[in-house]
Formats: structure tokens, sequence, C-alpha cells
């Protein structure tokens, strides 16, 4: 069997280096990645580079796409200044790329979905796609919703109501209080907070409501946890992200507070190391992914990209929907039998793929995926312990439960107008 | 009652850390002239070696080792690379350290990535100490109040109490008699910077396993501290230390009061419009303002006093 798979290979490296004049006619489908590949956010953009080539060498390595077709991704930093990214936007587009991703920082997305509204209504037949990988602001998959932006991570609101659900099952939540950050992103994770504790967890009474000024600015969380202690809450419902949420976190467990976190950032795997074994397990941690090494519903395929994953980079897989974004991108591409963005939009309209815990599902309506999500805690006892870079963090994440798919339904205010096909 | 006691206790131990960070940027000013621009990279680099030496060797050793090294290297900085660019005057001296403050954060990414490392406050001090009001502080916490009072009671008794720091404060104003008398002006002046950035490595041995240490945390810092020693007055060591409590009580006290202009104005009868753009003005409340309120404090003082309060002469 082995020798039959090695010769398949060798097969196929002969082949394809025979096959080598005529393919360059086949140009590569080149992707733009713009991302902060430099400051001090330069690790996303890195991991996100490497989740990226992770699955286009898979792609490359099984044939690529369209009979022989590579995907090529072009690395364009934005050194996350916004007014960096429209301008390798235009780089991108003057290089005669068709396909752009992006995905940290809201604003940059903001940015490439007003530019591309204007060129691709300017530049018909020359279209360009955003696959928006991360930028979770609601509004983009809503009014600011376009036919050439779909969006492979949940929105805001979607995170916020799948917690709010999982509160409700809660039985240790009864007192909440929040405390998020005062610029767009924490804004909007508190009026849907707001709005969706009330429809979903009607059960939670809110104690407390706090803004805090964003990115570090805060260097003692004390005064803040005596506050949520005198309120007497026993859950803090937090979209805090970076040293905003673990400061917190710290401030909390070396004073002795006893509550439960409810996040989607605060137990991310650089901010568990941040806080250490002791604080992070001090109290729950609980956010929510879209899957985690340790759920035990891994579908085996799934555990076996973990290990590739693993052996590649030396460090523990975190995030899924790079992989949902390239098995969909593919089918869309093999689907649409062009490379064209307009066809390729169009294959990607309703189209569903594997999931781990079961099908996610692209929207027609306004392009936002839509898969179930899990919600986990940080703990010590694990059976893969989260690696990165080598260092094992002695701790990972624990399955308390599932949001379904269809708990993740919310209608959409997005009116298309869809090109001629 | 309850919450002005709470307020002052919090806002001293908040305070104090901020005196940490900021005696070593006063001290290098009020001596050399230098505002220097890489203070908090030096704090960066206090708290990086800290947690690569305690990976060794534990924390008791890193606390004494961390700082030195840290002080060697602003000493070899002061040597060849501030001392040559002293003669083309402050703005020279400015962009240096300016610069310097670029070279060190890349050069931290470089060797310790991009992510946050896993430097965290030592086992033996994570402990409960006592609690008040339904908080408890742990042993560590007090630990660095104890460390901030002895730096500033050594500090203030090597500058005015024994010879060395008669010969540094002679040289900062005399520098010409103080060197025809013998004395070696520009090695006191090497003394001084590496001094400055050791209290600067101190601070972050102490402070980067609370505030996370990642090669972010300097940027983040480098505004607060500015605030601490133009409000204190520069180059006063005593300012420094009052501006510091100042900041870290009104600061604290702010955040435990939830009260907003809107309150205010209800109170004297006026309503505000629910849908108008000034709702938004007049429903910030002084918690949510409250990590501006140095800020604010620090450019009506350099309206009002230019020379803060301690200060000698002007900014």
């Amino acid at each position: 069997m082995r020798i039959r798979v090695a010769m398949a290979g060798l097969l196929g490296l002969a082949m394809g280096s025979m096959a080598l004049p005529a393919l360059a006619a086949e140009d590569p489908i080149k992707i733009a990645l713009i991302e902060p590949f430099s400051g001090p956010v330069a690790a996303i953009g890195r991991d996100t580079l490497e989740a990226f080539e992770f699955y286009a060498d898979r792609v490359n390595a099984a044939g690529g796409v369209l009979g022989g077709r590579k995907i090529e991704i072009v690395v364009f930093d934005n050194a996350m200044n916004a007014e960096k990214t429209t301008q390798q936007l235009r780089k991108a587009i003057d290089q005669d790329i068709r396909y752009i991703s992006q995905g940290t920082g809201s604003n940059h997305a903001l940015n490439i979905i007003k530019a591309l509204k204007k060129y691709n209504r300017r530049n018909p037949g020359k279209e360009v796609m955003f696959f928006n990988h991360s930028a979770v602001t609601t509004s983009f998959t809503n009014e600011l919703c376009m036919f050439w932006h779909f969006r492979f991570d949940h929105n805001v609101d979607q995170k916020v109501a799948a917690l709010t659900t999982f509160m409700n099952t809660d039985q240790d939540v009864n007192k909440v209080y929040m405390i998020n950050q005062n610029y767009a992103y924490g804004q909007a994770f508190q009026k849907a907070a707001h709005k969706y504790l009330k429809e979903r967890a009607p059960k939670a009474k809110l104690v407390g409501d706090e803004m805090i000024v964003p990115f570090g600015k805060v260097l003692d969380f004390t005064p803040y946890i005596a506050k949520i202690k005198a309120s007497g809450a026993d859950t803090v419902l937090t979209g805090n992200w970076g040293p905003d949420a673990t400061r917190l976190i710290t401030a909390g467990a070396n004073a002795g507070l006893k509550v439960k976190y409810y996040s989607i950032y605060a137990g991310i795997p650089a901010a568990m190391n941040t806080m250490g074994t002791k604080v992070s397990t001090f109290t729950p941690i609980i956010q929510i992914t879209e899957s985690h090494e340790n759920d035990p519903d891994v579908p085996a395929w799934k555990v076996e990209e973990q290990n590739d994953w693993l052996a590649q980079y030396n460090k523990s897989e975190y995030v899924d929907r790079f992989r949902i974004l390239f098995e969909m991108m593919v089918k869309a591409f093999n689907e649409a039998g062009s490379a064209d963005p307009t066809a390729v939009g169009y294959a990607l309209e309703g189209m569903t793929n594997r999931g781990v815990k079961s099908e996610a599902w692209m929207r027609p309506d306004d392009h936002q995926i839509h898969f179930p999500m899990v919600i986990s805690h940080v703990s010590t006892d694990v059976k893969r312990p989260f690696i990165y870079n080598g260092e094992n963090y002695k701790m990972a994440y624990k399955t308390d439960g599932w949001i379904a798919r269809e708990d993740m339904l919310l209608p959409s205010s997005c009116k298309m107008k869809r090109p001629r096909k | 009652m309850d919450i002005l006691i709470f307020s002052l206790f919090n806002g001293i131990l908040y305070g104090m850390l901020l005196f940490m960070l900021s005696s070593g940027l006063t001290l290098i000013f009020g001596m050399m002239g230098v505002l220097n621009f890489a203070h908090a990279s030096f704090f960066m680099l206090g708290a990086y070696f800290a947690y690569q030496i305690s990976k060794f060797v534990g924390f008791w050793p890193a606390l004494i080792i961390a700082p030195v090294v840290v002080g060697v290297i602003g000493a070899i900085v002061e040597r060849y690379g501030l001392r040559r660019v002293h003669k083309f005057g402050h703005v020279a001296e400015l962009l240096f350290t300016f610069g310097l403050a670029y070279v060190i954060e890349e050069a931290v990414q470089m060797i310790w990535g991009k992510v946050p490392v896993s430097y965290h406050i030592p086992e033996v001090m994570n402990f409960t100490l006592f609690s008040l009001y339904g908080l408890e502080y742990s042993a560590y916490r007090v630990f660095m109040l104890l460390v901030a009072v002895s730096m500033f009671v050594a500090l203030f008794f090597l500058l005015t109490r024994t010879r060395v720091g008669l010969i540094i404060q002679g040289a900062l104003t005399y520098p010409n008699i103080v060197a025809s008398l013998g004395h070696n002006v520009p090695l006191v002046f090497m003394m001084v910077f590496g001094l400055g950035c050791a209290l600067a490595g101190l601070a972050g041995v102490l402070a980067g396993n609370i505030l996370g240490t990642e090669p972010g945390m300097a940027i983040q810092l480098g505004p607060i501290v500015f605030v601490v020693i133009v409000i204190g007055g520069l180059g006063s060591l005593n300012g420094a230390l009052v501006a510091s409590l100042f900041i870290g009580i009104m600061q604290t006290t702010a955040v435990s009061y939830d009260v907003s202009m809107n309150g205010f104005l209800n109170v004297i009868g006026v309503q505000v419009d629910f849908d108008s753009a000034w709702r938004m003005l007049v429903d910030l409340t002084v918690a949510q303002i409250s990590p501006i309120l140095p800020y604010l404090l620090l450019t009506l003082m350099l309206i009002v006093r230019p020379r803060g309060l301690f200060g000698v002469r002007d900014v």
C-alpha cells in the first residue's frame, strides 16, 4: 500500500515536471493576504499566513484547482494601519490579483469593502472578491453587504447570541456584570449583549454595565474588580481582548473574585499564556470557538489534520474557519469551472461543507457563514495541552456545550444587488 | 467612607507602581537634562530579562540580576551612544532615544517573539495577606509597595545625604568646576543614566508579571510616565512621588463613582434629548473617562504651571 502511494507520488512528480511547459500557460490563482506582518501585532498576521500556506499546500499537493492551476498566497503588509490596507489593496489590484483575504481588524475590512464597492462598480468584468476570514462587525453582512464579500466567521451579534443562549442553561448565571472596551467593537458587543440577554437569557439580571478606555490604557483593574464584587455579580460578560482582558482577569484572581467570565477572546492561547495556569483556572474563563482539540466529538479526519499541523508548525491548531474557507473556495472554483470572482461568488452562495460537529452553510442572502460553535473553558485537566512554538502551555479547552447552527441564525437587513451571471 | 478608604488604599498601591515606573526617568532628566523616550523600553527589558532569568534560577535572583543587566545596558548606551550625540544638543538626544525605543522593541520581538511570554508572580508570594471590604490583597502587591517605598527612600538619601549625591548634583549645575575639582563628570553621567535605567528595569521585574510581558507594553506605558514627571515637575523626585500618588488616587476614586454629567444636569432640572449628539457626551460617567484624566491634568498643568508641582524650571 505504502509503495503504491509512493509510486503514485513519483509518477505525479514526473508528470508534473513533464507537464511544466504546458502548465506555464495556466497561471496560478493568486490570493492577496493583507494582514499586519510588522509591528506589535505581527504575530497574528504570521499565524494567519501559516494557516493559509498550510491549506494552500494541501490543495496544490492534491493537484490544484480547475485541472492543475495552483493557489498562490501573496503577502501584503498593512502594519495594522487601516490606511495602508487601502494602499495595499490597490497594489494587489494593480498586480491583477482578483482574490483578497483579510480579517484582523474590522476597520481594515471596512476599508476593503468600501474600496471594492467602488472598484467593482466601475470595472465590470474585472471584479475583485473579498474573503473575510475574521472581521466580525455585524454590519458587513447587513446594511453594508455586497455580492463580492463572503464572511467565514460569525459576526459579533451571532457570537453574543450564542453565548447568551448558553448562559440561559448555566445554573451559575444569575447576576451579570458587563465590561467592554469603548470603541466600535466593544460598543457593538455591548449593544448585542443588551439585546440578546433580554431575548435569550431572560433569567439573568444585569447588575453592571461598564465601558473602559481600550488597548492597555487601564493598568490597574482592582477598582473595577471592587465594583464587580460590590454588585454581587456571579458572571462577567466581556468582549475584552488583549491586555484589557488578561489584566482584568488577573486582577480578579489576585483579589479572590470568584465569578464566571463569559467572553469571545479572553481565553485565546496568547491570553492564557500571559495569565498562567493558576489565574486561567482560578475561575472558569468561558469562550466560544469553532472547535478545539480536546472536544470528544472531533472527527478522525480533523484529528489527523491537527496532528499534521502540530508536526509542521510545532504548535496546536486553534481555528477551524481557515479550513472551511479553503475547502469552500476550492469547491467553488471547480463548480464554477472558472476563476472568475462572479462565477465563484454564485457557486459559494448556499454552499455547504463538512464541519467538525455538523455542516457549515454559506447563507446566500447575506454571504454569512453558519456553523455550530463550541462553548469551552480553560482547564489544565486536558489530554492535549496547547502547544505554541514548542512551548507547552499545560492547559487547553474543555467543552461545556455546543450551540447548534440554527441558534446562530439571525435575521439580516442585507439587500444585495447581484451581478448578471 | 468605605469607598474613600478603599480608593485611598488602592490608589496608593497603584500610585507607587507609577512612581516606580517614572522615578528613573525623572532622575535622568533632573541630573542630565535628557528626556529619555526609551525609558519604557528599559522597563520592558527588565520584565523580559526577569522572565528569562527566573526560568533558570527563580524569581529572587532575577529581582537582583535583571535590573543590574538593564543598568549596564543603559550605561553602555550612554557611553557609546548618548555621549556622542550629546554635543549636538537636546533635539539630537531626544531623537536618539526615540529611535532607541524602536530598536529595543524590534530586538525584543526577535528574541522572545511577538506573543506575550508567561512571566508570573512567584509562588511564595502568591497568597492572600489580608482582605479589605471583600477584596483580597496578595502578598506580592504589598511587596511591590514596600520595594517602591524603599526605592524612594534610598534615592532620596543617595542624592541629598551622600558624597556621591553631592557630586551628582554639582556635576549637573557646574560640570566644569566639578571636573576641575578632579571628578570624572562623564563617568558620573554614565552612572546616573545606568541607575535610571536600572530603576526602570526593577519596575519591569516587579510589574511585568502583573501587567503582562509583551512587546507592546513599552508603547502602552510610555505616555503615562511622561504625564507623571511633567505634573510632578521635570527632574523632581519628590514631585514624581506626589504626582504618582495623586494620579493613582484620582483614577481609583474616579472609577469607583458612576457619576455622569447627565445625572448632575437632571438634578438641576435640565433634560437632554435622548437622540441628540450631546447625549453621548453628558452620559459619560467619571468612571469612563478616568484613564484620560491624567492627560487632562497634564494639559491643564502645562497651561497653568508649566514647571509642574515641584519643578524648578519650565518645560
